[in-house]
């Protein structure tokens, strides 16, 4: 292989995986503090990419309800604000952590009061997933949406990586700011919650939910706070990578899911550096199929997860039985 | 009577054969091992039924023999279960959602395989299978005795030496260990009997979904099956069946509901458009109503204890046959 | 405990109120073409309170072209034509509403609607009103079936459009065969549909006649190319057929090289991987098939990644829906098309109008399909009504009657003149090549006949 083939393909597998990278954070963040998997993360990513939309006052296309209420409401099939891409990106995030909230609530605060096996929050879970998606058809249609056209401005579709003169090394720019605020997101998450107050009190409720009460933690809130953030995590993943690549339906982020659970696992289950170092593995691994097995790309992210597993169950940066966040 | 079976046979027929799918995830969990490969299994069973029926014994016009169908059910629990010796030795040695995790990289490279392998149809699949039977309902003359028969293998299960070591394993494995059960024979024979299982309703199902392809086996039918167990209750063996039959039959009532006369029209149109809503809803909401499913043991003690004659798993069924 | 049952109190008080608001507003389009319009005119009383939503939604959402668009034609045309009356003949609509395929189903929809209210105000079957009974498929195999069975035995429709999927039709229409109840697909592409058996028909070409001409349109205009690459969607039924069709032309009719086959699954969304690899390859020219997500991406990412060449798109790609995803890099692609809004044809025109009106956007290849079942449907039947009275036949005779009459005729549809083969495969006459011209505002576009 080349060595511009070869740089070429690095920087795929980091484009690919860091869009991984990005969904798997705020799926990881819930499983490391509570030991639950959350099913309803692709769901909710999939909103805040759709609410992001809806800040942007972008048009919700004839299908869906929504644009019959709002055209009752306002008069045009959209909100009647156009907020840059920036704000509707966090102003979607904020509105998919309160989702966050209210699936906590909804769907695993019950069964985790009766303390109930944690399979089930993952049906559970399953069920607010299935809602929120059909929720999701009914409100906005079927329909593929895309945000406005150049959000940060007269940015260049790719950037080339070679140098003066060289064979081109191209990557497309969003993929780039992907990669970049992935890297950003993580090192913040790691920080909050090695260096923060109610960081170390999260970390002490995973640990032990029932000491940590006991020396006057409010666990509940704690528990709503992670929610928020993966939610919050998640819709900002959905909205970047609805950038990328458009919100294609409904279905957009489940998708991901299946994906995104092979990707926490690989780094170790629950840790938030390993879910970014296994969504890059996996990246790579996809972007070094040989092109004539590109057919089998799909098997590889199953196949590393499966290996990995029985050479190392604790995942590539997990250890054995020791709780971590 | 003749219309509902019409418009039904089919709905109850795939009812029986949830069930089974159900328990074929309820014996590895017996066991205490959380798989989700019976997809998997599912899907290779039904791909041998289809290329067997579609291949080797190509149809003559009518009717298919039956004693065919029941050979391609032997065919497909022998290989259902050889390869599920292959993977689980390895994979059993994984625990909780670990395990779930690897069965689902199974289940994934299963169907990416399938789509590649140029025998078995690609994306459209093996289409055209020959039927045994001339309608839907009539596959009940194998399926009954099918889910029957593995109720009873499992309930019979329960009740001798290995199935209690099954328990004992699922309550503390290394105290099993130190009381002289052999984990790993016993961890790989339930999750064996689970894929046997399955391999043998996947054959059934492609003669009775008239094609197969690789959209039957995915990540999405591992998490419902998944439901079936813990809705239905996951401490006996009439969960599953319970639960696999409730969950598929829901959206159908959901769908005859919208059909009722009399509704107010917008009750009827959200009805049918957001049919998918109230079923997710529904889903989350009976988990959280019932964390130990619908079906204990402790109920089912109430039940045998006051009238031991009636038979206790078509509750949900029944209640179908109201509608 | 207590918390828990106030939580499921207000969740189905939630559910109740979005329900509803959005069923009460939702009834406008959907009760609206099933009233049709010719009662509306003649009993204006009754209607007034089912209609009313329906008047005072519709200008609200559509501000300024409202009235003129959707209700004044009703008004005044609606005593002209012979207003159907008596008990509406019932034909299925089994497509998927739900699930992942629910972009097709959804289309497919919009298309019947239209489809019933068009053909009732032009006096329906004969003076009898048609009634479209939906019932939905969502993505599955045994989601088909029910629907299916549900049509057939519970709303004794007379024939059945659907379903969205090759591998649905599969699995249901043999069950509807059995029963004797004629089936349209509307969408199902796959080889050996219409063998399934003496009543299914389609009314979608099947590949090998749509594929070349795309090519041929493509090497007119760039005659240099060579090379080719070609990319399908190898979990899609359609797209894995139309490859072979598009690799053919492309080796032995046309006599290029391919350079190199990329796959894709139809969720994929980054196919840097498959790019870089089609991009090695160093074609000319590049060939897509695929549905609209995954094209519009593999296009974008294509043009973004520094592929100049000439890009030529299957059937899937004959579809707005690929507008938002390629945006501008949508422009100059040259596709295959088995329906094409600009065709010139009266019947076209009416139904694009119509459409246009109802959904303010060109009807995709899935609304003209769905459309021309539902008018092949219906035309049989008036043909039938017209050689024996409709009810002096009992519900089974109808449907055997009916299946035989569709096979017979000749229909003028928005997909141009067709008929069928007697296994009940299209013989369509029109195909079309066009090249995708995107609006400068980079969202819009429209698909511009090559010839």
């Amino acid at each position: 292989m080349n060595p511009t083939l070869l740089a070429q393909q690095i920087l795929n597998g980091l484009a690919i995986g860091s869009v991984y990278a990005i969904f798997a954070l705020g799926y990881t963040l819930v499983f490391s503090i509570l030991r639950i998997i959350n099913f309803s993360h692709g769901a909710v990513f999939t909103l805040g990419a759709y609410f992001t939309y809806l800040l942007t006052g972008s048009a919700i296309n004839p299908n869906g309800q929504l644009a019959r209420l709002f055209g009752g409401l306002f008069g045009q099939p959209a909100l009647p604000l156009k907020l840059p891409f920036i704000l509707a990106l966090l102003g979607g995030a904020a509105l998919a952590g309160l989702m966050g909230i209210v699936i906590e609530r909804l769907a695993f605060r019950p069964l985790r009061e009766r303390g109930a096996d944690p399979l089930l929050a993952l049906v559970s879970s399953l069920g607010v997933a299935v809602a929120l998606v059909n929720l999701i058809q009914y409100f906005f249609g079927a329909e593929l949406y895309s945000y406005p056209a150049n959000p940060f401005g007269a940015l260049p579709a790719a950037i080339n990586f070679s140098g003066e003169g060289g064979p081109p090394i191209i990557v497309r720019t969003i993929q780039v700011i992907i990669f970049g605020v992935s890297m950003v997101l993580v090192v913040l998450l790691t920080l909050f919650i090695n260096r923060t107050k109610t960081g170390k009190a999260l970390r002490a409720v995973s640990e032990d939910p029932i000491t940590s009460s006991l020396l006057g933690i409010d666990t509940d809130r704690l528990i709503l706070v992670t929610f928020f953030l993966s939610s919050f995590l998640g819709g900002i993943a959905g909205a970047l990578i609805g950038l990328s690549v458009s919100i294609a339906g409904p279905y957009f982020g489940i998708a991901f899911g299946l994906k995104g659970l092979a990707v926490i696992i690989l780094g170790g289950l629950g840790d938030i550096p390993g879910a970014v170092l296994g969504g890059l593995v996996i990246g790579l691994g996809e972007a070094f199929v040989p092109a004539q097995y590109v057919a089998y790309k799909d098997a590889v992210a199953f196949a590393l997860l499966f290996i990995v597993l029985l050479a190392r169950p604790q995942g590539l940066l997990g250890r054995a039985l020791v709780q971590k966040v | 009577m003749a219309a509902f079976i019409n418009t039904y046979g089919f709905l109850i027929t795939s009812m029986v054969l949830a069930a089974a799918l159900g328990l074929s995830l309820y014996l590895p969990l017996m066991a205490g091992q959380l798989s989700l490969a019976s997809p998997g299994f599912y899907a290779l069973g039904g791909y041998i039924a289809a290329v067997m029926s579609t291949r080797l014994f190509p149809s003559t016009d009518g009717t298919y023999p039956l004693p065919l169908v029941l050979l391609e059910m032997l065919v497909a629990a022998v290989a259902s279960g050889v390869l599920a010796l292959i993977v689980g030795l390895p994979a059993l040695r994984l625990r909780g959602i670990y395990l779930a995790l690897a069965t689902i990289a199974f289940v994934e490279i299963l169907r990416v395989l399938s789509l590649n392998l140029p025998i078995l149809g690609g994306a459209v699949g093996i289409f055209g299978i020959p039927q045994p039977f001339k309608s839907q309902v009539e596959y009940l003359w194998i399926a009954l005795p099918l889910l029957l028969l593995a109720m009873f293998f499992v309930y019979r299960l329960e009740n001798i030496r290995m199935g209690r070591a099954f328990v004992a394993i699922r309550e503390d494995e290394l105290a099993a260990d130190a009381v002289g059960i052999n984990p790993t024979y016993a961890k790989v024979l339930a999750f064996t009997l689970g894929a046997i299982l399955a391999g043998v309703v996947g054959a059934v199902s492609a003669h009775f979904l008239n094609t197969w392809n690789a959209r039957q086996g995915t990540f999405d039918a591992s998490v419902n099956y998944l439901a079936f167990v813990l809705i239905g209750g996951s401490r006996t063996f009439v969960g599953p069946v319970v639960g696999g039959m409730a969950l598929t039959a829901l959206p159908e009532l959901l769908r005859a509901a919208a059909g009722i006369d009399g509704l107010p029209s917008w009750l009827a149109l959200f009805l049918r458009e957001g049919r998918l809503i109230l079923f997710g809803l529904l889903i989350a909401i009976g988990t959280v109503f019932f964390p130990q499913g619908l079906i204990t043991p402790n109920l089912l003690r109430r039940w045998f204890g006051r009238r031991r004659a009636t038979k206790s798993p078509p509750l949900p069924d029944k209640h179908v046959t109201q509608e | 405990m207590q918390r828990v049952y106030r939580l499921a109190a207000l969740l189905v008080v939630v559910a109740l109120v979005i329900s509803a608001c959005g069923g009460q507003q939702a009834a406008a389009p959907a009760v609206a073409p099933t009233q049709a319009p010719a009662p509306k005119a003649t009993e204006a009383p009754k209607p007034a309170a089912t209609q009313a939503p329906a008047a005072t939604q519709a200008p609200a959402a559509k501000a300024t072209e409202a009235p003129k668009a959707t209700e004044a034609p009703k008004a005044t045309e609606a005593p002209k034509a012979a207003a159907p009356s008596g008990e509406p003949i019932k034909i299925g609509i089994a497509v998927a509403q739900t699930s992942n395929v629910a972009l097709f189903g959804q289309e497919q929809v919009q298309g019947a609607q239209i489809a019933e209210d068009l053909l009732n105000k032009a006096g329906g079957i004969n003076g009898r009103p048609v009634k479209l009974v939906y019932q939905d498929t969502a993505g599955d195999e045994a989601g088909a079936i029910n629907a299916f069975n549900t049509l057939m035995n519970n709303d004794k429709v007379v024939a059945i459009v659907g379903p969205t999927l090759s591998q649905q039709a599969f699995a249901a229409d043999p069950i509807a065969d059995k029963a004797g109840v004629p089936v349209i697909g509307p969408s199902n592409t796959a080889v050996g549909i219409a063998e399934i058996g003496d009543y299914i028909a389609r009314i979608s070409a099947p590949v090998t006649a749509v594929a070349p001409n795309a090519v041929r349109a493509a090497l007119a205009a760039n005659p240099n190319a060579k090379r080719v690459a070609v990319f399908y969607a190898q979990n899609d039924a359609f797209s894995k057929s139309e490859t072979v069709v598009f690799q053919r032309t492309v080796t032995d009719t046309l006599k290029l090289e391919l350079a190199t086959v990329q796959t894709h699954q139809t969720t994929d969304t980054d196919f840097t991987t498959q790019v870089t690899n089609g991009i090695a390859a160093k074609p000319d020219m590049v060939i897509i098939s695929g549905l609209a997500a995954d094209s519009g991406n593999l296009v974008k990412q294509l043009r973004e990644l520094g592929f100049k060449g000439p890009i030529v798109g299957g059937n899937g790609l004959n579809t707005p829906n690929l507008f938002p995803v390629c945006k501008a890099q949508c422009d100059g692609i040259f596709v295959a098309q088995a329906y094409s809004p600009e065709a010139t044809s009266a019947v076209n025109q009416t139904f694009v109008t119509a459409f246009k009106a109802k959904f303010q956007k060109d009807p995709g290849q899935f609304s003209g399909q769905s459309y021309t079942a539902v008018q092949v449907i219906v035309e049989a039947l008036k043909a039938l009504d017209q050689k024996t009275k409709l009810d002096t036949l009992d519900l089974a005779k109808q449907r055997s009657e009916l299946n035989k009459q569709i096979l017979v005729g000749t229909y003028d549809t928005p997909l141009g003149k067709i008929s069928f083969t007697d296994k009940g495969d299209i013989k369509q006459e029109a195909f079309y090549t066009a090249q995708i011209k995107m609006n400068s505002d980079g969202n819009t576009g429209r698909f511009v006949f090559l010839k």
